[in-house]
């Protein structure tokens, strides 16, 4: 589908708005800072290998004999182990920087997939009306009626272990909010003039949904982007520390942090301790964006 | 003087109140809340094979032979036994013995009993074995039983002592449910059921005309709390006196806390690895090292599962992972047990002689496997499987790990689905238990292998086995067994790691005297 090049236009034909919205963006401290603290993740995900001590995924460079060894201690390995070892005697600070590769990897991934799967149908539900739209919209609410995680859980029960099935899970489980909100906002920007101009020119409806209808629900669509982006890795921690998301040997935060959690009454916090401050800082860095983006994007909210 | 008079009653009052604490502290003292770690599934004591089940039964009734700490056969409701024909066993059984409800214990009970064990419906894992032998009860007198077997069955004094005994007139037509309500809960044991909820607390009082040991407490709350950081935090809080399967990662808090003291017991429970003995050709979870299955199945090899076995560190394990809650082992069952055979140590750990091994056997640059275990059945099963991981890498051989779920596990192992596996054993104190239902060929029909997932098969194990079974001679039989587990672990049919030990933890007033079958019943707990 189009839906790739859907973006362009916003940024290539409308340079000013676009300029404008940076600039509004950038007025708040805090949203900015959230962005860098994400960009900064972002950065250390991507280049894990390259970063992390050691790579938390080979058993072969385990050794069981350095398990929990407290901060800032030297393993078997010659490794400076800065943020301590787990149970299996893997570094914490790789086995965070890794974990955050997978958080941003399942959040990032199931939100885009997500949102291409759910802004597709309730464009669809907007512009066909009738039947389509009742059809998708009570498949909507029949989604939205489940409680997520259960939703989750019972999929990946189902699925078995693994990323991509976490990605999948959670795409089944978020779709539903995406094609809600699109299709609310496409069912004003239907009756606008220029949507009438567009059919009055026999334009093909592929055109006219996704250059001329799509562009416009998007504002919205980012802002849901984004707290899904926040909500889709609290989910697969969640998930990974229920025992379901990923497999042991390439733990997620989610599973190191259920790792070290038994491990709290004997006072060995830092393996539960420090993956989740991780995932505190990424999930609050982009919810800062995220609430900021809202504020920017909103017209109602303009001075 | 009205003051002097106000402050004589003050004395007297507090006097008064003094005396009623003292008196609550006593009745405070012979209380007991305990927490046990597994759900006590059915009050039914033939309902379902389960060491909690067996527990919660072991306080309300009795068998005919009851076994002590270390697992050792000790009178219960039959004072003396013997085999009067190498196929008839006589038991003279205690007198004066009445159930909850007043009934005397006669023979007509126990052969009662014998006919209930296999009848009981919906039973998900039956008792029905240790009665199988028995083809006649003959009631000789009021108190004496003969017992007929259709062959020489050394093993049947064994065999009772996994029947609860009942009685005729009370349980003629119990059913299960009315068990589960505590209605027909009624045995002759030291503790009678006051209350059930299913799955959270049973409590119970003490029976004052039991026959043995008069238990120390007049009342017992025994709650089942599954989480184990839950029962340990319930423990540190004084929410409870007693709890059992103190979880591993918790155990240095809690022996270091002087307000708590803990029993152990070296157990019978032996965790292992099962290897795929069945396939010739390729095996479902080895490849080679480029991910491309292998046309034979290295594990059918001696050299390689030898080098699979050597690569262990089984110290590392009972010490790192189990902190110490295990002992490293080469066999089933625990020195001092009947047929544990002496001085068979595991072998040292020599990632070096793996390698030649492994080269000898044709795979100089390894192969790769995945490693299946359980996720929430064993004390750190999932860190086990991953520790194994690390060491079987080391040598050339990269691991994969899965650990999953009990119930999705156990059912693909016995599917033989799985190429390695981890999985545990709880033996009988007598070697023919181990060896009968993990090392011999599996067979439906006799019984035999039923837990041989691995489906190991050695014509000489199950030769060993068939005399050991029917021999009536202690030491001949010991021996007899003793070789067939040596052929079997010299063949590595399986990997052994290591024997748990069972801990429990309470509070530092009380003791206990702990169990090597895992049970956890009140009357084994005392005020110190």
């Amino acid at each position: 589908m189009s839906d790739t090049t859907a973006p362009a236009p916003v940024e290539a034909k409308e340079e000013t708005p676009f300029r404008r919205f940076v600039s509004e963006f950038a007025a708040n401290k805090v949203a900015v800072g959230g962005l860098l603290v994400f960009v900064t993740i972002a950065l250390l995900a991507i280049f894990a290998p390259w970063i992390a001590p050691q790579n938390p995924y080979d058993l072969a460079q385990l050794d069981i004999m350095d398990g929990r060894l407290p901060p800032g201690e030297v393993g078997g390995t010659g490794i400076t182990h800065w943020l301590g070892t787990d149970d299996q005697g893997r570094d914490m600070l790789s086995g965070i920087i890794y974990g955050l590769r997978i958080s941003l990897i399942v959040g990032i991934g199931s939100a885009i997939i997500a949102c291409l799967v759910g802004a597709s149908l309730g464009l669809l539900a907007a512009y066909a009306g009738g039947r389509t739209d009742s059809f998708i919209m009570r498949l909507v609410d029949l989604q939205l009626s489940f409680p997520t995680i259960l939703a989750a859980l019972m999929i990946l029960a189902f699925l078995g272990k693994g990323v991509l099935n976490v990605v999948i899970a959670l795409v089944i489980v978020e779709w539903a909010y995406y094609a809600r909100t699109v299709r609310g906002s496409a069912l004003v920007e239907r009756r606008r003039e220029y949507i009438e101009a567009a059919q009055c020119l026999v334009l093909p409806t592929r055109r006219i949904l996704f250059r001329h209808l799509f562009p416009n629900c998007l504002p919205p669509l980012i802002v849901i982007g984004t707290i899904q982006i926040a909500r889709a890795i609290a989910l697969e921690a969640t998930l990974s520390f229920l025992g379901l998301g990923v497999p042991i040997t390439e733990p997620s935060l989610g599973l190191l942090i259920a790792n070290g959690f038994e491990y709290m009454l004997s006072g060995n916090y830092w393996i539960s301790f420090y993956p989740g401050i991780a995932l505190l800082i990424t999930i609050v860095s982009i919810n800062l964006m995220g609430d900021h983006l809202r504020d920017v994007l909103n017209p109602r909210l303009k001075k | 003087m009205a003051i002097n008079t106000r402050g004589r009653k003050l004395a007297a009052g507090a006097v008064m109140g003094a005396a009623m604490a003292l008196a609550a502290h006593g009745a405070q003292a012979q209380n007991l809340n305990m927490a046990v770690g597994a759900p006590v599934t059915s009050l039914d004591p033939h309902y379902h094979q389960l060491s909690p089940n067996n527990a919660a039964a072991g306080m309300i009734f009795d068998r005919l032979i009851n076994t002590d700490g270390d697992a050792r056969m000790q009178p219960g409701l039959a004072e003396s036994w013997r085999a009067i024909e190498p196929n008839v066993w006589e038991f003279r059984l205690r007198r004066g013995v009445t159930f909850h409800n007043g009934n005397p214990f006669t023979a007509e009970d126990v052969a009662f009993t014998f006919q209930r064990v296999p009848n009981v419906p919906n039973s998900p894992s039956s008792f029905a074995a240790f009665v199988r032998p028995i083809t006649n009860v003959e009631i000789v007198d009021s108190h004496t039983l003969r017992i007929t077997t259709q062959n020489p069955s050394p093993l049947l004094p064994q065999d009772m002592t996994n029947i609860f005994i009942l009685d005729r007139e009370t349980h003629e037509n119990a059913t299960t449910e009315q068990f589960n309500s505590g209605q027909a809960a009624i045995g002759t044991g030291p503790f009678r059921v006051v209350s059930h909820t299913m799955g959270d607390r049973i409590e119970f009082a003490r029976n004052d005309s039991y026959f043995g040991t008069r238990p120390a407490w007049a009342t017992v709350n025994y709650r089942m709390i599954t989480n184990g950081g839950a029962r340990t935090a319930a423990l540190l809080s004084g929410d409870v006196d007693f709890i059992d399967q103190v979880p591993t990662p918790d155990l240095a808090r809690v022996r270091a806390d002087r307000r708590l003291a803990v029993s152990e017991k070296v157990g019978l429970r032996l965790i292992f690895l099962g290897l795929d003995h069945l396939r010739e050709d390729a095996s479902p979870f080895i490849t080679d090292n480029n991910g491309q299955p292998i046309a034979r199945n290295p594990l059918r090899d001696l050299r390689v599962r030898q080098a699979l076995s050597i690569a262990i560190d089984r110290p590392a394990i009972a010490n790192r992972v189990m902190e110490g809650s295990a002992t490293p082992s080469a066999q089933f069952l625990p020195p001092g047990v009947f047929s544990h055979i002496p001085n068979y140590a595991p072998p040292a750990p020599d990632a070096a002689r793996a390698r030649a091994l492994l080269a000898e056997a044709g795979f100089p640059e390894g192969f790769r496997i995945t490693l299946h275990g359980p996720n929430n059945r064993y004390p750190n099963d999932g860190r086990i499987v991953q520790a194994v991981g690390q060491m079987w890498t080391r040598i050339g051989v990269r691991t994969t790990v899965e650990a999953q779920p009990w119930t999705t596990f156990v059912g693909r192992a016995g599917r033989q689905e799985f190429s390695a596996f981890l999985i545990g054993w709880g033996s009988n104190p007598e070697g023919s238990h181990p060896v009968r239902n993990i090392l011999a060929t599996a067979n439906r029909d006799r019984g035999w292998g039923a837990s041989n997932r691995g489906r190991y098969s050695n014509p000489e194990v199950d030769r060993r086995l068939e005399a050991a079974l029917v021999e009536i001679d202690d030491a001949r039989r010991e021996a007899i067994l003793q070789e067939a587990q040596r052929i079997a672990l010299d063949d590595v049919g399986i990997i052994p790691l290591h024997i748990q030990t069972n801990i429990w933890a309470m509070r530092n007033t009380l003791q206990h005297e702990a169990r090597a079958d895992e049970l956890t019943r009140a009357q084994d707990v005392r005020p110190r």
